[in-house]
């Protein structure tokens, strides 16, 4: 394809474009597109961080697939991800149907809910790690003591780690669903629930076909979202469950997840190339994840 | 037909007698049916309840049981402790969060840390960003589309990824504990130039042919045309890069190593490992007080910002 324009013409007509460009594409090429090269490659190497890099073809892979760490760290991860999402998403949802209106009840029920959302992340783990103290002297076992229980070891019990993650994430994250589900809701026409109501719908039946239907959208980037941001959970492992400065996971490796375990092998125990294939195995999912997600989009718009 | 319904509905709604009752009932169902969630925002309260108490308790009063719900002698003693010494271990009195750290300015170094990073990175990405943005979108060159999908292809990534490829290149730099290992590698944001492409796909492309027309060069046109056009987008963004580098906590976690260059996060984290028992409990969150006020100001200032914006990128995304 020659171009009428000739080079010199070209060149100062576009010069100015792709030096606008530069800056971008340079600090997008330099830290993102060359490091996610390079580690596929280094996930197919041995690599200490101190000595060079080592081939070592798909041993890491391998290994990962009889680290029995790993698939711990797989299988705590899928847990926590269903039950964070399930559960966020339903409370978002039902937050939005019940303070959706502009009164100021609604408004500072929304704020409430929505605090944790702008409160520092570190902060919010910090507290919570405060409430579940074992001890007393906690607000957790506080309430325990009022019913008449006996403390709790909130932190130490294994069979607890998940079940108080999912409670931290939903805590956390039910805010921000709901303000999606709020914007959501006012696009929805007042005409349909009137027309509705004149056919004798009942609430129930106008939420089944009219609400949950046009909530489509905002339902899927919740979830998706959700699945995407819960996969990558790193702070509420690593600052309320890690114990001391280099265990990392929680009792038994209760609540040993996948960023979790990549911090660990990589930055603990100094195995670059192994948590390069965490990493990538990490990828395959989220970019699995986003597929459906442009999948459900598109299939939504053909509707 | 269009006319006809109008006679059916008004019966229907001005029946005389069930409508007042009922609509007062269904007031009455339409609270009980949102108690769960009335008691829901309790649980909402009670963490930041206790821990805004806490920072207010002496340590003597952290470590009792059963804890008070009011603080009985409160005081500030938690942020500074004036009868607190290096010199003498005096029982009953420890650091507060202003006393701890062994670097300039104590607890301010990591708040001014926090606050220029992330103002560096706010502004200068929305600067990049937009520049790249009002090529991609306004621009008729070669390869516009190509670059354009790269880079949305590219926000399939989860960032992690790229961790151990890039603390390495920040190290082969001699970047590690610096601000240009905080501040250079998150300039590009490939959702924010996403987001920016589609709001200017939606602006006129005659306000910027009027301007080229009367010889303003590109670079006048971005900034005295597309930027100030731009305004709404760059605020819904500045939130989020902002939340999102205020709070940032994996990344400084792997580049900083002096105690001088941690932002917030990190400085409380090392708090957190360092200190186990009740009673340093009310200075670390004398620390995540400090470090939520800014953000939560922020919010409750540009509210409306906030919840727009999140809406914006919820329902176009």
């Amino acid at each position: 394809m020659a171009s009428p324009i000739p080079l010199r013409g070209r060149l100062r007509r576009y010069g100015t474009s792709y030096a606008m460009l530069l800056p971008f594409l340079a600090l997008f090429a330099g830290f993102l597109l060359w490091p996610l090269a390079n580690s596929l490659y280094l996930s197919f190497t041995k690599f200490d961080g101190v000595n060079p890099a080592v081939f070592n073809g798909v041993d890491n892979f391998v290994q990962l697939a009889s680290d029995t760490r790993f698939r711990h760290a797989l299988g705590n991860t899928a847990l926590y991800v269903v039950g964070s999402v399930v559960l966020g998403t339903l409370l978002s949802l039902g937050l939005a149907l019940a303070f959706n209106g502009s009164s100021w009840p609604h408004r500072i029920m929304r704020t409430l809910f929505f605090l944790p959302s702008v409160t520092s992340s570190i902060a919010l783990m910090l507290m919570w790690k405060w409430v579940l103290y074992p001890s007393d002297v906690g607000l957790a076992n506080t309430i325990v003591d009022w019913l008449g229980g006996q403390a709790v070891a909130w932190l130490a019990t294994p069979g607890l780690t998940i079940p108080i993650l999912v409670l931290m994430s939903v805590w956390g994250g039910m805010g921000y669903g709901m303000v999606l589900y709020v914007a959501g809701l006012g696009s929805i026409p007042e005409e349909y629930y009137e027309a509705a109501k004149i056919d004798g719908a009942s609430a129930w039946r106008q939420f089944r076909h009219i609400t949950l239907p046009l909530l489509r959208p905002v339902t899927t980037y919740v979830v998706v979202t959700g699945l995407i941001g819960a996969f990558q959970v790193f702070e509420a492992v690593y600052i309320v469950f890690s114990q001391g400065a280099n265990t990392i996971g929680g009792v038994l490796d209760s609540g040993l997840m996948i960023v979790p375990y990549l911090y660990d092998q990589g930055f603990t125990h100094f195995r670059l190339g192994y948590a390069s294939a965490i990493a990538w195995v990490l990828f395959l999912i989220i970019f699995v994840l986003s597929l459906v997600n442009l999948r459900v989009g598109r299939a939504m718009k053909e509707l | 037909m269009a006319v006809a319904p109008m006679d059916t509905i008004a019966p229907v709604q001005q029946s005389p007698h069930g409508t007042a009752t009922g609509s007062r009932r269904s007031k009455i169902n339409a609270h009980l049916l949102r108690l769960p969630f009335y008691l829901l925002a309790l649980t909402m309260i009670a963490p930041f309840y206790w821990l805004l108490i806490t920072v207010f308790k002496p340590p003597r009063e952290l470590a009792r049981t059963p804890p008070s719900f009011v603080p009985e002698s409160p005081t500030f003693a938690n942020f500074y402790d004036p009868e607190w010494s290096p010199a003498a271990i005096n029982p009953g009195h420890l650091q507060g969060i202003f006393q701890r750290y062994q670097v300039d300015l104590g607890f301010w170094r990591f708040m001014l840390n926090s606050i220029f990073i992330t103002t560096a990175i706010t502004v200068g990405s929305l600067l990049i960003c937009s520049l790249a943005a009002y090529v991609i979108a306004k621009h008729d060159i070669k390869g516009r589309r190509t670059i354009f999908l790269l880079i949305i292809a590219s926000m399939m990534v989860p960032w992690q990824t790229t961790l151990i490829p890039n603390y390495v290149i920040m190290r082969n730099l001699g970047w590690l504990d610096s601000y240009a290992a905080y501040i250079v590698p998150a300039l590009a944001k490939a959702f924010v130039l996403f987001f920016l492409v589609q709001f200017l796909q939606s602006i006129p492309n005659e306000l910027i042919q009027a301007a080229r027309v009367d010889g303003a060069g590109e670079w006048r046109i971005w900034w005295r045309i597309v930027l100030p056009l731009l305004r709404p987008a760059l605020a819904a963004m500045s939130i989020f890069i902002v939340l999102a580098e205020w709070n940032n906590f994996l990344w400084p976690l792997i580049i900083v190593q002096s105690d001088e260059m941690a932002n917030i996060p990190v400085a409380l984290a090392r708090l957190n490992s360092y200190f186990g028992g009740p009673d340093h409990q009310g200075a670390i969150m004398a620390g995540g007080l400090l470090a939520s006020v800014p953000t939560i100001v922020f919010f409750l200032i540009f509210q409306k910002y906030f919840t727009k914006g999140i809406a914006l990128s919820g329902i176009k995304g």
